[in-house]
């Protein structure tokens, strides 16, 4: 009965949604107040009716209702009670519903919270939001329905449970976080859209899509990293970022919205860019929607399954009409547009902002031809050509240098143009700061890449401290502060400008991390109890192996004895290897994977993978990789989201 | 007794939003006021500006602005604040 409840709440809410569209392109036609209210309260009762069916399907997860092929699928009665609700995301239709609930409480927040502000945009903004919605009920009402009944005609013992790669805390937060960055950008678009639709070319709107672009990059920031940090802890392989396609997928509307973040501010602050703010934030909408398209579709895989798939045309078709009706609707307000002021000089804070979005565009193309390549090549020549990191790498790693060097650059940077003495005044001490770190990182052997990223990491961090020692000088001069008033009522005054510069420093600190990989060492060997090997100055010694099962896993434990070049003892470590289901009377249901341990410090991490076991000569297959400075990524994006909750906090005028 | 329960909810859950939903379109025709909504906008406008001369008065005391770029930046956004708050006050 309840799958029946969850169905016909999802058959609502199509319904409502096509009436909210109805009744608002009534209401602007006729500007009868009452249609107005009809398509709020309308919007109101789609989300509605999505979140019981997202309730409904959670707790169907949660009672293990085998009736429910997507219950069967994605739980067992043993998967635990956390994994039984992160199963909402794990599969296709569970996880389109999830991102319609998260669009749902999106549009439940901007509605409530714009009810008695911006009127004339309002309208045209529930309406673009509610068409998304109605996109994803469509998916979810006849493509992949997540209350479809299980395909048999007997009744289901046991489901076949979550993946174990997915039975993990991180990649239980890291889809939810990713989708709240990935939806999030629903909201500023549908304001674009609706300033499009309305020739409101005023800065307004962009003042109110100012914080939840940041909540939205945030949130997609947060993804990717807790997305690296699940790929660094569980795949083994011992990387964070491998330029797959699902990775490439999210770090693309990154790349854009990044841009579109730092040009808003000129739009807000000069009145420029309309166009170019336009542009930007259309193709990060529709690469949030072509992400989801991308790991949804199993177009990467091959271009037979994306014909054969039914969800990838629906997904590529609505694509393609955001883009027609965006762009299409840019090109008649181009007049419109066309923004009263020009940029007045290449040395200018203005024309830095806009290099660096050239760039970041640059890099995102990039990508996306990197990720599509395998797909165009298949379809134009038939053969699949796949492009792997080392393309990525070869391409990205000096656009990102350039990126970090205008990461520093641009906030040395004057308003308008910046005088041949205030060029001097800014550059003298970071430029320096990067000469010095340059001859100092040469003398110590390094070279290439290594040199210029280190180099340009201390530029930064040195631009980053001017701008806080000429803040706070300033405001001891002007109200006689001490240095530590000044600096937090400076913060606290000028969030957006010194949070962005806090996340500058966590971004300084992420590419510290990512030089490190140019370090890394592994080796793979196999021991016997007693037995040792070295790998980049360190002894594993075997000191046991033993077994043990567990609830939904049996395990072999290895344990490692580790110790330095001068043999002093440095930690244990005790990878692990698994079989999950192990109970299972059909053995190619069983799936066997490796619990890695990890040894980290500041400096390196010691990485241990258990690949195999012989368990008749007792022999244990074990990798090591030593990987530096990879801790300093984490670091750093715990500073950016420290930075970038600073710059988003809300303003007490406001 | 089963039937009731189940589609009962159903229909609670179908009737009180559509009930929820239509309840405006009971109310007279009301047009609205263009005057009360450009107060709003216009409100908002002069936070900004007030803002906007603050982070300006900010980036010339650090040096990121030269002097007449400032007077003429700050003269020109007094300007727009005292036309904002005529507006304001002739509504």
């Amino acid at each position: 009965m309840t799958p029946i409840a969850g169905g016909a709440a999802l058959s609502l809410a199509f319904g409502f949604s096509v009436l909210t569209v109805v009744s608002l392109i009534l209401y602007t036609r006729s500007g009868d107040q009452r249609l107005f209210w009809v398509g709020q309260r309308l919007s109101l009762a789609i989300s509605f009716f999505v979140f019981m069916a997202t309730f409904i399907l959670t707790y169907q997860l949660m009672i293990s209702n085998f009736d429910i092929d997507y219950v069967a699928r994605y739980t067992s009665l043993e998967t635990p009670t956390m994994y039984k609700i992160s199963a909402l995301w794990a599969g296709q239709s569970g996880s389109l519903l999830f991102w319609l609930f998260i669009l749902s409480i999106f549009a439940t927040i901007t509605v409530i919270q714009n009810q008695n502000k911006h009127h004339g945009l309002m309208p045209w903004v529930i309406i673009t939001l509610a068409v998304t919605q109605m996109f994803f009920l469509v998916l979810t009402n006849f493509v992949t329905n997540p209350f479809m009944p299980t395909d048999a005609d007997f009744v289901v013992a046991n489901g076949n449970g979550l993946n174990p790669l997915l039975q993990n805390v991180t990649m239980a937060i890291h889809p939810p976080t990713l989708y709240l960055g990935y939806v999030g950008f629903s909201v500023p678009f549908a304001f674009a859209f609706s300033a499009l639709m309305n020739k409101d070319t005023s800065s307004l709107w962009i003042q109110s899509i100012r914080r939840w672009t940041l909540v939205a990059w945030l949130f997609l920031s947060m993804g990717i990293i807790l997305g690296g940090w699940w790929a660094y802890q569980e795949l083994g392989w011992g990387g964070y970022w491998a330029w797959d396609p699902v990775e490439n997928a999210s770090f693309m509307p990154w790349l854009t919205a990044t841009a579109f973040v730092h040009s808003i501010i000129i739009q807000e602050k000069k009145d420029m860019l309309r166009v170019w703010n336009m542009v930007l934030i259309i193709l990060t909408f529709t690469l949030c929607i072509f992400g989801t398209f991308l790991t949804r579709s199993g177009v990467m895989s091959s271009v037979h399954s994306f014909t054969a798939s039914s969800l990838g045309p629906i997904f590529l078709s609505f694509v393609f009409v955001i883009m027609i009706v965006s762009f299409g609707l840019m090109y008649l307000r181009k007049d419109d547009l066309r923004s009263p002021r020009k940029m007045e000089s290449f040395t200018s804070r203005e024309s830095g902002f806009l290099f660096n979005n050239m760039v970041f565009v640059v890099m995102c193309f990039a990508v996306f031809w990197g990720t599509l390549f395998p797909v165009f090549s298949e379809a134009v020549r038939g053969t699949k050509i796949t492009v792997g990191p080392p393309f990525f790498n070869q391409i990205n790693i000096p656009i990102g240098l350039i990126l970090l060097a205008l990461t520093g650059i641009g906030p040395l940077l004057a308003w308008r143009k910046t005088s041949k003495e205030s060029l001097i005044r800014n550059f003298t001490f970071p430029i320096m700061g990067g000469l010095i770190g340059a001859a100092i990182f040469l003398f110590l052997g390094y070279k290439g890449y290594v040199v210029i990223s280190f180099s340009l990491c201390v530029f930064v961090t040195a631009t980053i401290l001017t701008e806080f020692a000429r803040g706070v000088k300033a405001r001891t001069n002007k109200f006689n502060e001490s240095i530590v008033l000044a600096l937090g009522r400076m913060v606290s005054k000028n969030r957006s400008r010194y949070g962005g510069y806090i996340v500058h420093l966590g971004i300084v600190l992420m590419f510290v991390g990512f030089t490190g990989h140019a370090f890394d060492k592994e080796k793979e060997f196999s021991l016997m109890v007693g037995e040792s090997d070295h790998v980049a100055g360190y002894e594993f010694e075997l000191t046991n192996m033993s077994e043990a099962e567990r609830a939904n896993h049996y395990a072999w434990i290895s344990e490692l004895r580790v110790t330095d070049h001068l043999g002093q003892f440095v930690t244990h470590l005790k990878p692990e290897k698994r079989v999950y289901f192990h109970k299972n009377p059909d053995v190619n249901r069983r799936q066997p994977h490796s619990e890695l341990d990890i040894y980290s410090t500041m400096n390196k991490d010691i990485y241990s993978i258990f690949s195999a076991v012989d368990n008749e000569n007792g022999i244990a297959f074990i990798k090591i990789m030593v990987n530096p400075l990879v801790r300093w990524v984490w670091i750093g994006g715990y500073i950016l989201v420290f930075g970038t909750m600073i710059a988003m906090w809300p303003r007490k005028d406001s | 007794m089963e039937f009731i329960r189940d589609y009962g909810l159903i229909l609670i859950f179908f009737i009180l939003p559509v009930i929820f939903v239509i309840q405006p379109l009971f109310l007279p025709r009301i047009e609205e006021e263009d005057h009360i909504l450009d107060r709003g906008a216009l409100k908002r406008k002069k936070l900004i500006l007030y803002r906007q001369i603050k982070e300006l008065e900010m980036e010339f005391d650090i040096g990121n602005i030269n002097e007449d770029d400032f007077h003429a930046s700050r003269t020109e956004l007094k300007q727009e604040v005292s036309s904002v708050i005529a507006q304001l006050n002739s509504k």
